[in-house]
């Protein structure tokens, strides 16, 4: 996933170089501004050749462009007085892969939930779903288990005995749960799922 | 691979670079219009790519190996979905702001007075479909069926999108080169699918006509598929490979699956060994001998052929024995397998391998536990691993199994100092 979003971030800041690097002789200026180091040296060459072979890089290596288009659009705000044109399409492109970047890096400080893989048990399957405040694990649930029947008693056993912010899960905060007695499959399957929401999280 | 992938890129985008005068984008439409034939080019080349890496052209599979290929198709997929969608918000803006008009209204005109945009518009909007439904979270939540019925329509978008590059790509549109060879990168594509999903597989089933022959319980959870078969000695498979199997009957018909084959190449049957995880592999359990399984493959690099050293270990977690049970046979004398499994319930092929490590002088060790049970716990870490394999470091490491234990194992044996390339895995999703 990571690739992606370095790949999509690529994409806007290769397409904002390449728009930037045609946009002539009036955009000259703003250009420099904008985009510091890496594309400021690119300018002066404006001829279609050797100005080719320099756009190349940019649109082909992700990682490195990446850097610059982001830090232009910090940089774009305060020289918002001349070219309102580059700009806005500066910014049309690098708001998509921007908000998708925001939800992982963000969440930090509020609570979040996060749902474990789905896993299949003996009796069905459950996933489990962990709600979290900063790192610490205060709220724990599972959904998707069966519900009638002598299944269904295993499945309320397990639920009572991990789920809920005084369940065992938020006692231990981590996966390592005493198994529920008379239902093996459904404890290691909540454990199971709960082990991968952990590791997502 | 890698570098063709980028020399198509630059290739893409090269004709609007060059069509394009330096100078000539001077207000915030021309900008907003640049900016979105580029991204246009760009998502119709990222298109391609995708049709092609999922062509199963045996070249593919076999250089880059399904499990990187899935991947870059997760990846290329997301990056093609956003490309689509800021080529289109672009376009819509920019040409708004050319014709004073509003956005909205722009997209009256765009489906109203253009040639072909209602299925360009149609082909971005089962993209989004095809792309939400692909986030894990989404796709967790639907049915497998659905999901791959959804999935199974995004070919819709190269029919769908095809026309609008042509009818009105500032770039395609004038017949020349460059139209040309875009169209030639669409045949080729095709072509391309076609031979990989259409008639390798059928010479492929054509001549060898698996059926199946039996179903045999290995565990409470895990079956083994026997088929028979034609000219099963000609089948150029290696000992961790794996096929797509699709079995013929009325439930199953209409959906593959990857499965290893638990046995190296022999004359007289293959055998799948199958954990029982969802509702198809259920109905595997029901297989009735003679239903005809439709393969595609071999592919995979997870292959004794593949190893950089003489020597191997073997890390398997649960039914991912099936795959290093068919490599055991081909790996030379010498080979270690550590098997992980909850309980002893679980250990698959128990006689099968007890055998082979006499046949083959291989030494299997079994750890039975959970992750933190005392067993495991001593053997998975950097010395544990030390103790029971001295020469770890200057051997091949073969991982398979659920995605935690591959992770897991992946960073004791960084740990212990083996080389990153002489790791290899293969995790499937439990």
């Amino acid at each position: 996933m990571r690739r992606a979003f370095l790949a999509i971030t690529g994409l806007a800041a290769g397409t904002t170089a390449l728009v930037v690097l045609k946009g002539g002789p009036g955009a000259g200026p703003a250009t420099a501004q904008e985009l510091p180091a890496a594309q400021a040296p690119v300018v002066p060459g404006g001829s279609p050749a050797p100005g080719g072979a320099a756009a190349t890089p940019s649109a082909a290596a992700p990682s490195v462009s990446a850097t610059p288009g982001a830090s232009a659009k910090p940089s774009a705000k305060p020289s918002a007085d001349r070219k309102p044109a580059s700009r806005s399409s500066t910014r049309t492109s690098t708001s998509t892969p921007a908000a998708p970047r925001t939800t992982t890096k963000a969440p930090k400080p509020t609570t979040r939930t996060v749902t474990g893989s789905s896993v299949s048990y003996k009796y069905g399957s459950l996933q489990v779903r962990i709600t979290l405040s900063g790192s610490r694990i205060v709220d724990a649930t599972a959904t998707g288990m069966p519900l009638g029947g002598q299944s269904g008693q295993r499945s309320d056993d397990v639920q009572a005995r991990y789920s809920g912010s005084s369940g065992e899960v938020v006692a231990k905060q981590s996966a390592n749960l005493s198994t529920v007695s008379g239902a093996t499959y459904t404890s290691t399957a909540y454990k199971q799922s709960l082990q991968s929401a952990l590791d997502k999280a | 691979m890698t570098a063709l992938f980028w020399l198509g890129l630059v290739a893409a985008v090269l004709p609007w670079w060059l069509a394009t005068p330096a100078g000539s984008l001077t207000d915030t439409a021309d900008l907003l219009t640049a900016g979105g034939r580029i991204t246009g080019l760009i998502a119709g080349y990222l298109l391609l790519v995708q049709v092609l890496a999922m062509s199963r052209l045996g070249v593919l599979e076999r250089s880059l190996g399904g499990e990187r290929i899935s991947r870059l198709h997760r990846d290329l997929g997301a990056t093609l979905l956003v490309a689509v969608l800021t080529h289109m918000s672009l376009l819509v803006v920019g040409y708004a702001r050319q014709e004073r008009n509003s956005v909205f209204g722009e997209v009256g005109t765009l489906l109203s007075d253009y040639e072909d945009m209602v299925s360009a518009f149609v082909a971005a909007g089962v993209m989004v479909l095809v792309g939400v439904t692909a986030v894990r979270g989404v796709r967790r939540r639907l049915p497998y069926e659905l999901w791959y019925v959804l999935h199974l329509t995004s070919y819709l978008t190269l029919l769908l999108g095809y026309a609008h590059q042509f009818s009105n790509g500032a770039q395609l549109y004038e017949p020349g080169p460059v139209r040309t060879g875009w169209i030639a990168a669409y045949l080729l594509v095709v072509a391309a699918l076609l031979w990989g999903r259409v008639i390798a597989p059928l010479a492929f089933n054509l001549r060898h006509r698996l059926r199946v022959a039996d179903v045999v319980a290995e565990s409470p959870d895990t079956i083994s598929i026997y088929l028979t078969g034609h000219r099963l000695n000609q089948i150029d498979m290696l000992g961790g490979q794996y096929f797509r199997w699709r079995f013929l009957n009325p439930g199953c018909w209409w959906e593959s699956h990857p499965f290893s084959v638990s046995a190296a190449a022999n004359d007289r049957w293959l055998r799948l060994t199958v954990k029982v995880v969802g509702k198809h592999t259920a109905e595997l359990r029901d297989l009735t001998p003679g239903t005809r399984a439709w393969a595609e493959g071999p592919f995979g690099t997870f292959t004794a052929a593949h190893r950089t050293r003489e020597r191997a270990l073997l890390i398997a977690g649960g039914s991912g024995i099936a795959p290093l049970r068919a490599m055991l046979e081909e790996l030379p004398p010498g080979a270690a397998l550590i098997y992980r499994a909850r309980q002893p319930a679980d250990v698959l092929l128990h006689r099968e391998l007890d055998w082979l490590a006499q046949a083959r002088q291989t030494s299997v060790w079994y750890v039975i536990g959970r992750r933190d049970d005392p067993g495991p716990r001593q053997v998975m870490n950097p010395e544990g691993l030390r103790r029971l394999v001295p020469d770890l470091t200057r051997r091949d490491v073969y991982l398979c199994g659920p995605g935690g234990l591959v992770d897991e194992s992946v960073k004791v044996l960084r740990a212990a100092g083996v080389p990153r390339r002489q790791i290899h895995l293969t995790a499937f999703e439990l």
